[in-house]
């Protein structure tokens, strides 16, 4: 142990030393060699640990490189490496290509081609939907939350033309869009299972909802999860990579969630099937990853601070025994259906791979994340299933599948723009009421879809009922605990995804256990709807409070004749508007998005 | 856990591919066999469907100290051997009242598995896959045997799982998973409604109404789902079956013999739930990682096991349902037939090389032995059982065919395993 901590003190201050001599130090802010091994030293002696030394350090001498250091001290091989270090560079990013077509533009775009397909299938459209169908829908699609009663109003009182335009751009510019999106993405790169007890997620999250927030651009993004190194304190986005420290999971993931292809059938054979994919092509894009060096996540229970491991490139393989699985096959890293990649021997791979991901060149990134928008829009894709793209799995709309793509990438990959050019056609804007004509389209889109909450919005769409007037519960701080225990809003979600790893919004999947939940649970209340109401309410006013604060909309008039019976029936009490909103709550038009 | 760690092609997706005609509707071939077992089709063909009581021991349960003791070797450890009702079978010390059931019950001592971490040896055990296999999240027995022998216009559910959560329905999808009860004295949370019978008939008019109106203008099928998942929840709320979740009524005389604790508790509930029809429950106890302290904590295990199982097998045989509900023991893997001195309170490790399960009941000829280890209980010298045996077993003593297979190549390629080897023969 003790012969151990000397060697590793060595190396650590031979790195030291190597960082304090390379060039771009300033002599006069830093140490000395031999005082910064003084000072390493005393440190060690006084019984700091490495991560604490480097904290320490770096506070003290402003300009003092992290990154290498990370590298460095950790498992001594005897001191000598034999491949060049690598010099990690920071992620560069190109400038779109040319300036795109307006959101407006491509609004028509789509609404042109969708238009044609349905003439050419002899199908009519429905109608747009109505101001209290667009507003609830609106609001649960982009910001995964259901408008307040006085949202509502506000919108069917205004007499803005553009109303519906105006709204959208409100919506995109709500943190509440980044929040619900990085629900819906959180789901994907965060596998929920026992290694990961301990890593930190709500930095990953809160980057990821800043970042989409912020709109940044969706290469840079996906670039940022897959190449980035630091610790989680410093870059939570490598989170990702410390949540799937395998090359398989790894390779899957890219292939799965940012190029929407079914990839990991060629892990072991080439796929029977599809002749798009090969092993070699599987294991040429894992090869990217082989380098990677990621930290396990430390025990919280015993004190270990999970803020400081990190993920960083190296030119040597990872050692650890479980990055890569039974059977893996050693290639050189390549990009399938194209060439092997050129790469300088102190050149990080993931920023090579990730380079080639997003490149316009590139036939899926754009696709992918052109379809996996529309679906979360409208409930199918242009490809179904959205995460199967191949040749022989065509889209509904090739042409406009293409043109969306291509026009995403001219404009950088900006996501913020994809949502409101669909958001702002008329096809996104159709009721999902079908006409007889209609009724058995589920590929043409004739008629909106409707979807099924996940439990995410389901949740938030509760707790604003609760919460009270003017104060929406984030649920984000206080439902954080420490040590990974999950808060309420986490515990009501796996309740409800009843084992699903993520939601679906095209399929009802709730079971008995949560239908029982909401029929009879006392924690699912909508406390502020009721709150002020008087033994001398116009119980027509209280109904209609609870319609616009649950389902964002007046009663019709049948419904309020009914309902007026019932309270005539019961007495105009709190028991009586208690079960209106229970059978509100309960109703499906309240869990799904019409 | 419930999920594999693999990305893996939805469910969802899988039954998208079935419908397009791709796969099939039944369970693709999830215990895969090769055509020729025509031993195990005819045995099938006599039995009929039976349910199962699922004992699972979370953590892996040290067979040296239970099921296939040692004694006079080095690391035989510090329990007696008993005699058991079936001459030559010896237990551990800390389990006579099972010693005494022994003609109702099979000790398989030659399982041997590949997994030795606890999440990844729960996932083979109970699905028969390794986790990642295939790319599929496969459904646990429980989930199969809702989806095979359950009735889905049953009142109750058909898979319940008692005092953890439980691997779930994988790609069969949200009908088949368990409802849970993580605490047997509460029964299932929420399921009594919060208002008197007749305000919530009120309620359940008003939301009826609602739902005809939603439906008949937007005429989607998951408005259709919603109602069919409500119907069967407030099935359940007004069923009398339902009291079976209520231990409180069982009378103390009764109760006391399943021993105190949660365990004991759950298999009591297990014996009610089998009683009105509930195909399939699974009850855990868990703390039987017995890295430290391996003795006293695998005494006090055996003996809550001793009382509550013995008391099921009894209550389900005075009851005539013994023949018809086979009650599975298992765990994650055994332990080291090496005892770890690493810590002041000695123990055994994680071992899934040789270790034992148990079955009792559903008809079987009880009162043997199946597999044989070393004299250590290090190697399996006869009988190697792997997960997919055992569960292939399981499957043919209840009724369930394995053999079914797809009818066409799915869309997705499931890895072929070696052909399982049920030890059915021997016990039916």
């Amino acid at each position: 142990m003790r012969l151990k901590r000397c060697v590793m003190l060595a190396v650590f201050t031979a790195g030291l030393v190597l960082l304090a001599t390379s060039p771009g130090w300033s002599a006069e802010k830093l140490p000395s060699p031999d005082q910064l091994r003084k000072e390493v030293k005393q440190l060690r002696q006084a019984g700091k640990e490495k991560d604490e030394i480097l904290k320490i350090l770096t506070t003290k001498y402003k300009g003092l490189d992290l990154k290498g250091l990370a590298a460095l001290g950790g498992k001594d091989k005897g001191g000598k490496s034999a491949a060049p270090e690598i010099v990690t560079k920071p992620l560069t990013f190109a400038a779109p290509a040319r300036t795109a077509k307006p959101a407006r533009e491509i609004a028509r775009l789509i609404d042109t081609h969708i238009e044609k397909t349905l003439k050419d299938a002899k199908l009519t459209a429905s109608p747009l939907c109505s101001d209290d169908e667009f507003v609830r829908r609106a609001y649960l699609d982009i910001t995964g939350v259901i408008p307040t009663a006085d949202q509502a109003r506000t919108f069917f009182d205004s007499k803005e033309p553009n109303k519906r335009a105006t709204l959208i751009d409100q919506l995109l510019a709500s943190p509440n869009f980044g929040r619900h999106m990085a629900d819906l993405w959180q789901a994907k790169l965060y596998p929920k299972d026992s290694t990961n007890r301990f890593l930190l997620k709500q930095p990953f999250v809160d980057w990821m909802a800043e970042s989409f927030n912020k709109n940044m651009p969706w290469d840079q993004f996906v670039t940022n999860i897959l190449a980035g190194s630091g610790t989680v304190g410093e870059n939570p986005a490598v989170t990702f990579i410390l949540a799937n420290q395998a090359v398989d999971k790894l390779t899957d993931h890219v292939g799965n969630h940012f190029l929407n292809i079914q990839l990991q059938c060629a892990q072991c054979h080439n796929h029977p099937f599809i002749k798009d994919w090969k092993q070699e092509d599987y294991w040429g894009v894992a090869a990217f990853f082989s380098k990677v060096q990621a930290d396990k996540p430390r025990n919280a229970n015993k004190g270990g601070d999970n803020s400081l491991i990190g993920v960083v490139d190296s030119n040597t393989r990872n050692k650890s025994k479980d990055f890569f699985p039974e059977a893996t096959k050693d290639v050189a890293p390549k990009y399938f259906k194209s060439e092997t990649a050129a790469i300088a021997p102190t050149e990080a791979l993931r920023p090579v791979l990730t380079k080639w991901m997003t490149s316009p060149s590139n036939p899926f990134f754009a696709k992918a994340m052109v379809n996996r928008t529309w679906a979360q829009l409208f409930g199918p894709g242009f490809v179904n299933p959205i995460e199967d793209m191949h040749d022989d799995n065509p889209a509904s709309h090739p042409e406009l599948f293409l043109a969306m793509a291509e026009e995403f990438g001219h404009t950088g990959y900006d996501l913020k723009n994809l949502f409101r050019s669909i958001c702002n056609s008329q096809t996104y804007q159709r009721t999902s009421k079908p006409n007889d004509l209609n009724k058995d389209d589920s590929d043409f889109f004739s008629h909106q879809t409707v979807k099924v909450m996940t439990p995410e919005q389901l949740y938030d769409s509760l707790n604003l009922l609760s919460a009270p007037e003017g104060k929406v519960n984030k649920g984000k701080a206080q439902d954080q605990p420490k040590k990974g225990a999950n808060g309420p809003r986490d515990q009501f979600v796996n309740f409800f995804l009843a084992g699903a790893e993520e939601p679906s919004t095209t399929e009802f999947e709730m079971g008995i256990p949560q239908a029982l939940k909401l029929m009879n649970s006392r924690a699912v209340t909508a406390g502020k709807v009721l709150q002020d109401v008087s033994k001398s309410a116009d119980p027509a006013m209280v109904i209609e409070k609870i319609y616009l604060s649950t389902l964002s909309r007046r009663p019709t008039t049948s419904e309020s004749k009914r309902l007026a019976d019932y309270v005539a029936k019961n007495g105009t009490n709190p028991t009586t508007f208690g079960d209106i909103l229970w059978a509100v709550l309960n109703s499906s038009e309240f869990t799904m998005v019409r | 856990m419930l999920s594999s760690t693999l990305v893996e092609n939805s469910r969802r997706d899988f039954l998208k591919l079935a419908a397009a005609g791709v796969g099939t509707t039944s369970l693709s071939g999830w215990m895969p066999i090769l055509a020729n077992t025509a031993a195990s089709a005819s045995v099938q063909a006599k039995r009929k469907p039976k349910n199962v009581i699922l004992l699972y021991m979370d953590g892996g349960p040290s067979h040296k100290d239970t099921w296939d003791l040692k004694p006079g070797t080095k690391d035989a450890g510090e329990f007696k051997e008993i005699q058991t009702a079936a001459p030559g079978i010896k237990v551990s010390e800390h389990l006579p009242k099972l010693a005494a059931l022994m003609n109702d019950g099979v000790i398989v001592r030659g399982m041997s598995t590949p997994e030795g971490a606890h999440a990844r040896a729960k996932y083979n055990m109970h699905t028969g896959y390794r986790e990642g296999q295939g790319g599929l999240t496969y459904p646990s027995l429980g989930s199969i045997v809702a989806c095979e022998l359950g009735k889905s216009d049953a009142a109750m559910p058909n898979f319940v799982s008692i005092g953890a959560r439980s691997y779930g329905s994988g790609f069969l999808g949200p009908k088949y998973q368990p409802l849970l009860v993580t605490d047997p004295t509460r029964g299932v949370e929420d399921i009594s409604a919060t208002v008197s019978a007749g305000q919530l008939d009120n309620r359940l008019g008003l939301l009826g109404e609602m739902e005809k109106a939603f439906q008949g203008e937007y005429k989607a099928g998951v408005i259709n789902d919603h109602k069919t998942t409500y119907e069967r929840a407030v099935k359940l709320m007004h069923s009398k079956e339902a009291k079976a979740f209520d231990i409180s009524l069982e009378p103390t005389s009764s109760a006391s013999k399943y021993g105190t604790g949660r365990f004991g508790e759950g298999c009591l509930m297990a014996r009610r739930l089998i009683e009105v029809g509930v195909p399939f429950v699974e009850v855990v106890l868990g703390g039987w990682d017995t890295h430290q302290d391996n003795w006293t904590r695998v005494k006090a295990n055996s003996q809550q096991v001793d009382a509550a199982e013995s008391a099921l097998i009894t209550d389900l045989k005075e009851r005539g349902l013994l023949d018809n509900t086979l009650i599975v023991w298992m765990g994650d893997f055994g332990r080291t037939p090496h005892i770890n001195t690493r810590s002041a309170k000695p123990g055994r490790d994680h071992y899934p090389k040789a270790w034992s399960a148990t079955m009792w009941g559903g008809g079987i000829k009880g009162g043997r032995v199946i597999g044989k280890t070393d004299s250590e209980g290090a190697t399996v010298l006869e009988g190697k059982t792997n997960a997919m045996d055992f569960l292939a077993t399981v499957c043919d003593v209840i009724g369930i065919d394995h053999t079914k297979q797809n009818e066409a190549a799915s869309g997705r390629p499931i890895r072929i395993v070696d052909k399982p080897q049920p030890f059915s023969k021997q016990i039916i």
